[in-house]
């Protein structure tokens, strides 16, 4: 046979090198654009951050206002959210992960909630608009909110209590079984309870989500607050500190917009960290207690 | 454990009442699952109930009866002097998610090259913590950091002179939001890689980017347009932040037009314009329920939701192919 | 030379095979961590033989077969102690590139890449910088004909490789690895997840394939051990038992664990 000329090729070894550079720059590029948008949002929140910014009332013309309704609706209206959606995506999680059977009807049922997780939350925000503000005569309320949220909530629920029943491992499920437990005995004292540290931080993850939503609750709990506090009135509107954040920016009556916007931004952006070492240290615990 | 608890006492039959919870519980699961399914046809129907309103003679509508294409091949949008085309929004949308996909698919899949290939451990670990703190970021926020840090930057006049809110801010704020679904859709499609390819190709004197570009990459390939088509749904459903930076100006077609600019791509790069989210936002509280102009916004409601639909049939054909 | 006496060759005929060693793993030391996976292996590979290396699993032949290549380096940082040598010279020394197209490996299970039977045969020569079609035609024809593979798939070069059969992906395998041109060929198990016709037809390759190249195999299969190679030896929780003729080993071995292990009273 012929030979080849076979040359390991220097150009090789360089490119090698110049994209283990790149790939290097692009990681810590990518780390750096979080420190950049963290960073930028809580120096220029960070000064606002008083006492009188949480407790005071927000002003609709003047400086000096506060988001103590804005801090409580968004705690409300995630808490109801999850109470609407929690039951009804546990139940559709368990059945995806323990009653459907692999076949057109499972992929079916698959199709939609990939499909509503994947909807644009503006999206649900026309359907939540045009059902509970304008069908059922809600007008922009808790009530409207609390709804167009939790569909907002279902399919990630659904997803993650999919998830982590699929993760438990088999032998406990025959194990009960095999103890004479029925099926639903099974999944509510043997599956939910050792697939609990991932429901839960799917759980928090979803309650962050929530927290953190504007473009739903903009046409459905309105950028108005109640006066009263705390006001658990379900038909009181109940602006949000995500839709107060791009209210004040977008309607510009406020001479320190920017400055309210930057601080409840810098707020947001603390309760998600914080929530984010709670993720992590619950997941922790649970999983040293399951072992 | 619960469970032990049998096992001490004697074995009793089991109480009527369990066995008729269990028979019944499939059903209850069932339903709810069923909530689900529900949504998704409703929210087609009513969408399409509303958003069609504006082509259809519906009672209750008030104003005329739009055509398909005034609207959807219609260059101009003057709610007020009766023009309701929306393209300038489509082609905002597509403009912004072009260049945002474009920026983030290729730093998104090589990302996930290097924390598959080649990231120490200590590394891998952090890059997770920052796409899960980047995700877990609401939009608003992006949105006000776009305002009032980004803007000014660009604006410095180190790219350009022109005020920034348009096209590049928004695109640049999209890639940041959608590239840790991009990485971490695509760090999927590298896990499920046998190790054996990347040994083999090795084996062969493979250098390691090598390997990466011409086996792991098409190797992946499948599950790599997935994990882009997942960023692209994200960025064009993406609302909130968008509309703080893009300037909000449905006639950005027009302004282009009109403008004789030396340097037409940084002139339309820092055009401040629409795209179908934005229009959304900026306008369905002022228009009138059961107008043109409302029945036209509920429209493009039903175009974004079938996109979405679109997108996830379009993964599915592609996994589908994968098996 | 290393001063270690006991590996100072000590008749004639030791230092004759030496000088035709191959390849030659001195006191070699490979620990992953903690775990130690082999303690002190010295190993002479002689050129166009076939070497066997049998052991129970976890003895760390497979480690040590990928030495030979530094493939190992991929599974993550190992500490490696000793001398490794090819032609007398030192292996850690060279580009593993390099090292690479000059000792050729083929894998446990058969791992075509997703790509058409003659990109598969083609990818090791366009990675050394073959460009012209002729060219790379020749080396495809000639990688699958030396693999026996060359009259099942000649007509459908174009074709995805993961349409072939378990031993014909080996065989592509082998092609794939051949086309390089290399001088030396580690084969791990190559074997072990193909039926026993498929088995039968590798190791007539093989058998073929040593008029060329040196062969380094792996194996679990006492038989095939037996069948295929010259020269046998036999690791035991990473140290070397024993090393010698294969008939010797096979009918006469000199320890008393090697014959246990040969039997099957273990492993």
């Amino acid at each position: 046979m012929r030979t080849l000329p076979l040359k390991p090729r220097r150009s090789a070894r360089v490119a090698d090198l110049a994209m283990k550079g790149l790939l290097w720059t692009v990681a810590l590029g990518f780390i750096a654009a979080l420190l950049v948008v963290m960073g930028a949002i809580l120096k220029q929140g960070w000064p606002v951050l008083n006492w009188g910014f949480f407790t005071k009332m927000p002003e609709t013309l003047d400086a000096g206002g506060g988001i103590r309704p804005e801090l409580f609706n968004s705690l409300y209206l995630v808490a109801l959210s999850l109470a609407l959606s929690l039951p009804i995506g546990l139940g559709a999680g368990i059945y995806m992960a323990e009653y459907a059977r692999p076949g057109r009807w499972m992929d079916f049922l698959r199709l939609c909630i990939e499909t509503l997780a994947a909807t644009p939350s503006i999206v649900l925000a026309l359907f939540g608009l045009m059902i509970f503000v304008q069908a059922l005569d809600w007008s922009f309320s808790i009530r409207s909110g609390a709804m167009a949220l939790a569909l907002l909530n279902i399919p990630v629920i659904t997803r993650v209590t999919e998830l982590s029943l699929r993760g438990v491992p088999h032998e406990l499920k025959e194990a009960s079984y095999g103890l004479g437990a029925t099926k639903l005995q099974t999944i509510l004292r043997a599956l939910l309870p050792s697939a609990a540290p991932g429901l839960l931080t799917g759980t928090v993850l979803a309650a962050g989500r929530a927290f953190g939503e504007s473009a739903v609750l903009v046409f459905t709990a309105g950028t108005n607050t109640s006066m009263a506090f705390p006001d658990f009135s379900l038909k009181a509107p109940g602006e949000t500190l995500a839709v107060h954040l791009w209210y004040v920016v977008s309607d510009g009556t406020l001479p320190d917009a920017r400055e309210i916007a930057a601080g409840t931004a810098a707020v947001m952006i603390l309760v998600l960290l914080v929530m984010n070492v709670v993720v992590r240290l619950v997941d922790r615990r649970l999983k040293r207690h399951a072992r | 454990m619960a469970m032990d608890a049998p096992l001490a006492a004697p074995a009793r039959p089991k109480r009527p009442w369990t066995l008729l919870a269990d028979r019944s519980a499939g059903s209850i699961f069932l339903l709810c699952t069923l909530v689900l399914v529900a949504l998704i046809l409703g929210l087609l129907g009513f969408l399409a109930w509303r958003g069609l309103g504006a082509f259809i003679a519906v009672p209750g509508n008030t104003g005329r009866v739009l055509s398909l294409r005034e609207v959807f091949l219609g260059l101009d949008w003057s709610p007020n002097q009766d023009h309701f085309g929306v393209m300038p929004f489509i082609l905002g949308s597509l403009t912004v998610v072009g260049l945002s996909i474009a920026l983030a698919g290729p730093l998104g899949i090589l990302t996930a090259v290097f924390v598959t290939q080649m990231a120490p451990k200590w590394m891998r670990a952090l890059l997770r913590q920052t796409m899960d703190l980047l995700v877990g970021i609401p939009s608003v926020v992006y949105g006000i950091f776009g305002l009032a840090t980004l803007l000014p930057f660009l604006s410095k006049g180190w790219l350009s002179d022109l005020p920034a809110a348009g096209f590049l801010a928004s695109a640049l704020i999209l890639t940041v939001m959608i590239i840790p679904t991009v990485v971490s859709l695509s760090m999927d499609a590298f896990e499920a890689l046998p190790r054996s390819l990347n040994e083999g190709a090795r084996a062969l004197g493979s250098t390691s980017w090598q390997s990466t570009a011409r086996v792991l990459i098409p190797a992946a390939w499948p599950r790599l347009v997935t994990a882009i088509v997942l960023g692209m749904g994200r960025a064009i459903g993406e609302a909130m932040a968008v509309q703080m930076v893009i300037g909000n100006n449905p006639q950005w077609i027009g302004l282009m037009r009109d403008l004789t600019d030396k340097t037409p791509i940084l002139r339309f790069l820092f055009t401040p314009a629409s795209t179908l989210t934005t229009e959304l936002v900026q306008e369905l509280p002022n228009t009138p329920a059961h107008s043109p102009w409302n029945n036209v916004l509920f429209a493009l409601g039903l175009l974004l939701y079938l996109l979405t639909m679109g997108s996830i049939l379009f993964t599915r054909r592609m996994a589908g192919k994968r098996a | 030379m290393p001063d270690n006496a006991l590996l100072e060759p000590k008749t004639e005929n030791a230092a004759a095979a030496a000088a035709r060693a191959k390849l030659r793993a001195v006191d070699l030391k490979v620990a992953y961590g903690d775990k130690e996976v082999l303690k002190g292996v010295s190993l002479d590979v002689p050129t166009n033989q076939v070497t066997a290396i049998i052991g129970p699993s976890g003895c760390g032949k497979s480690t040590f077969l990928k030495c030979f290549n530094r493939i190992h380096e991929l599974g993550g940082p190992a500490k490696v102690s000793g001398r490794l040598e090819l032609d007398g010279g030192d292996l850690m020394g060279l580009h593993e590139v390099e090292l690479r197209r000059r000792v050729g490996m083929v894998f446990q299970k058969p791992n075509p890449f997703p790509k058409s039977i003659y990109d598969n045969v083609s990818f090791g020569p366009r990675l050394f910088g073959v460009r012209g079609r002729a060219d790379l035609d020749a080396a495809v024809e000639d990688g699958l004909r030396k693999a026996a593979l060359w009259d099942e798939v000649k007509d459908r070069l174009k074709d995805s490789a993961l349409g072939l059969s378990g031993g014909q992906q080996q065989r592509l395998c082998i092609a794939r690895a051949l086309a390089v041109q290399p001088e030396v060929m580690l084969m791990d198990e190559p074997c072990s997840a193909l039926d026993p016709i498929a088995t039968a037809k590798i190791e007539e390759l093989i058998f073929e394939l040593k008029k060329e190249l040196t062969i380094v195999i792996v194996t679990h299969n006492m038989q095939q051990a037996a069948r295929a190679s010259d020269r046998t030896a036999f690791l035991w929780m990473g140290e070397l038992v024993e090393e010698g003729e294969t008939e010797a080993i096979f009918t006469n071995p000199r320890k008393p664990m090697t014959e246990d292990y040969i039997t099957g009273r273990f492993g």
